[in-house]
């Protein structure tokens, strides 16, 4: 193993078996000795990764990719089926937080509890229980059994345990969920921390935002296979115009099963409804914006039933990022806004209505929207 | 090597557990930690009162029976609550191992230890009653921490191989609750070997029992103060040591599927 790395992986696959009626006691081991009912499940399929000491690096990848299991094959929970995977230097893995917890102990005692599966000792945690405690904010608690705690103090006390074993390697899923905005800073400040402080660290994640501030490399498996590696912004990027093809091909399969299901927002931004308009020399403006996760539906205007021609789309970045998960695939983002304007001239005094409506190709309504304004 | 080595990095693991075993065990029962001892005493009680009955007084040729269950039933209760619990300690600490690595073997080693460390509590009512009683208590005590560890190492062999094995087939914990109430009666702790006659097969079974051997050791030195039968003894820690280490080579080679499989 090379010296200036933490982490290697070479070659390395795992599979798990999926046992239908699972055989637990020896009576269905004997019945069913034969059992074929199963079916081999391959998790990773031969990956090979050098993780340098001091590195902070994400794995990022869907739900079901087997990056968490790749986290757990490099804290030892479960053996790879083929290939290794070796570690240098004391590892720590916050896959799970406040193992070891027992409810009919103080805080402080299950600090020590905790620690100890991390494998300190005795007066290395002696010397680090001010530090949690405070980076736990428990205050008084502390000396509490902790089945009185709720379960975000629960959390933080696990939390700080975990953060401050001070180890060489700090293996991470998903974890800054904790607490609220405030702790949440803090652990994020804390992590910053050790990632400044020559340690080295892996991180499983969705929010791909801390992957970008805190993370100088990021690893994409897709599937179970290495895909990319590199600068996460790139990578980001790359992955996210995948889960959009993923996405989209979902649901065109879906389409073609009859099962999709058609939906689509309609927004009018500007005039407001109701609005009372006073008549100039110039023009008045409409503008608004619209989404679908159809692929042939299309969006018309009335005024006052009249059909209008002239709508210009334009980019709105601020709804394509909202959207963006739940619409992957579906939405250009240069054409999400809409806008038109139609000089005073060419309107009358009093009440008009604008209808924005949202059709498939056969013309039914997928959504609309109606407004009334007055011009005086 | 590695073992040791890793033994050591743990430490404070094998303490803290050894602590939570001993005190998590009865925290929140109004008395404690003596459940520990009044459980063995209400059943030296029980059988103090049936037995005598079933068998007639002569059976005991004049000795008191009350320190001759007493010195038996303790040491055999170690043995017991070790092998029980340490068969399950593996699938018990599922929700750790699933998540944290740690040397698994530091949880049977823990278990056996927070055994002998309550076993050793519990020697304090064998004197108690070796005092209050008349039989005194005589300088051979001394080797009462040798027997234990002589029972603690053939215990922990087992314990290594069921607690395995366990997570893999659920029936050894309910065939291993059988067994040792089995093993229970085919050792000399309610009754004398010597009621039997001294040639059938069930004696000459009971008579080569290592517990017989380890439970006549204790007795020699609590209540006969004379020294043990040391070939016997010795050669129950040779066959302990060979099945400690064909014990812990079996618990590393399916270890590495407990978290897969639990």
């Amino acid at each position: 193993m090379n010296k200036e790395n933490a982490i290697e992986v070479r070659n390395m696959s795992k599979h798990f078996k999926v046992e239908y009626d699972k055989a637990n006691t020896l009576k269905e081991r004997l019945i069913f000795w034969k059992n074929n009912n199963y079916e081999i499940k391959q998790v990773l399929k031969d990956i090979s990764l050098n993780i340098k000491k001091g590195e902070t690096v994400a794995l990022i990848g869907t739900n079901g990719s087997g990056k968490s299991t790749l986290l757990k094959l490099m804290t030892k929970i479960i053996y790879p089926n083929e290939g290794t995977i070796e570690t240098n230097g004391k590892l720590t893995s916050l896959l799970e937080l406040g193992a070891g917890f027992h409810p009919d102990f103080t805080g402080r005692e299950n600090i020590y509890f905790n620690a100890s599966i991390f494998g300190l000792t005795h007066q290395e945690i002696d010397k680090r229980i001010d530090e949690i405690i405070e980076f736990s904010e428990l205050g008084e608690n502390i000396d509490n059994p902790i089945r009185t705690y709720s379960s975000g103090m629960y959390m933080r006390l696990a939390f700080s345990v975990a953060i401050n074993v001070d180890a060489d390697i700090l293996l991470i899923d998903e974890i800054l969920a904790v607490g609220d905005q405030h702790f949440q800073d803090k652990c994020f400040a804390k992590l910053e921390e050790l990632k400044n402080s020559d340690k080295t660290i892996v991180i499983v994640t969705h929010s791909l935002d801390v992957v970008k501030k805190l993370c100088d490399r990021a690893i994409w498996i897709y599937k179970g296979e290495f895909r990319l590696d590199g600068d996460p912004t790139y990578v980001i990027d790359e992955y996210l115009n995948q889960v959009e093809k993923d996405h989209h091909d979902e649901i065109i399969t879906k389409i073609k099963e009859g099962k999709h299901k058609i939906k689509g927002i309609v927004f009018i931004d500007a005039p407001k409804n109701f609005a009372k308009i006073y008549r100039t020399n110039d023009e008045i403006s409409f503008h608004g914006w619209s989404i679908t996760n159809g692929i042939s539906n299309k969006l018309e205007i009335f005024m006052d039933a009249h059909h209008i021609k002239n709508v210009r789309f334009i980019p709105r970045p601020d709804v394509y990022n909202a959207y963006a998960e739940e619409y992957a695939g579906f939405l250009n983002k240069d054409e999400i806004g809409w806008e038109f304007k139609i000089p005073f001239s060419d309107m009358k005094d009093g009440v008009h209505h604008l209808l924005v409506r949202l059709q498939d190709q056969k013309d039914h309504t997928i959504e609309e929207k109606e407004i009334e304004f007055t011009i005086e | 090597m590695t073992l040791f080595k890793q033994l050591y990095a743990y430490r404070e693991l094998l303490k803290t557990n050894i602590k939570k075993d001993i005190r998590g065990r009865y925290k929140g029962s109004f008395l404690g930690i003596l459940w520990s001892f009044i459980n063995p005493l209400l059943q030296v009680v029980v059988y103090w009162i049936v037995f005598p009955y079933l068998m007639g007084r002569g059976a005991m040729d004049g000795q008191n029976y009350l320190i001759y269950l007493i010195t038996g039933l303790i040491p055999w209760t170690f043995f017991m609550t070790v092998v029980a619990q340490g068969t399950t300690c593996i699938k018990a600490n599922e929700g750790i191992i699933k998540k944290v690595y740690f040397p698994r073997e530091i949880l049977p080693i823990s278990m056996v230890a927070s055994g002998l460390v309550n076993f050793f509590i519990s020697c304090v009512i064998i004197l108690v009653f070796l005092i209050g009683s008349g039989t005194g208590i005589s300088y051979h005590i001394v080797l009462v921490p040798v027997i234990a560890i002589v029972e603690a190492t053939l215990a922990l062999g087992i314990v290594f191989i069921l607690s395995a094995i366990n997570v893999y087939v659920q029936d050894v914990e309910n065939i291993v609750t059988f067994i040792l109430n089995m093993l229970m009666y085919g050792t000399p702790i309610i009754y004398q070997l010597s009621q039997f006659g001294s040639s059938g097969i069930l004696y000459t079974l009971i008579k080569y029992n290592p517990m017989t051997i380890i439970i006549d050791a204790y007795r020699s030195v609590f209540m006969y103060h004379e020294w043990i039968n040391w070939t016997g003894l010795g050669i129950v820690f040779l066959l302990s040591l060979i099945l400690l280490i064909i014990g812990y080579s079996i618990f590393k080679k399916l270890e590495k599927g407990f978290a897969e499989q639990l």
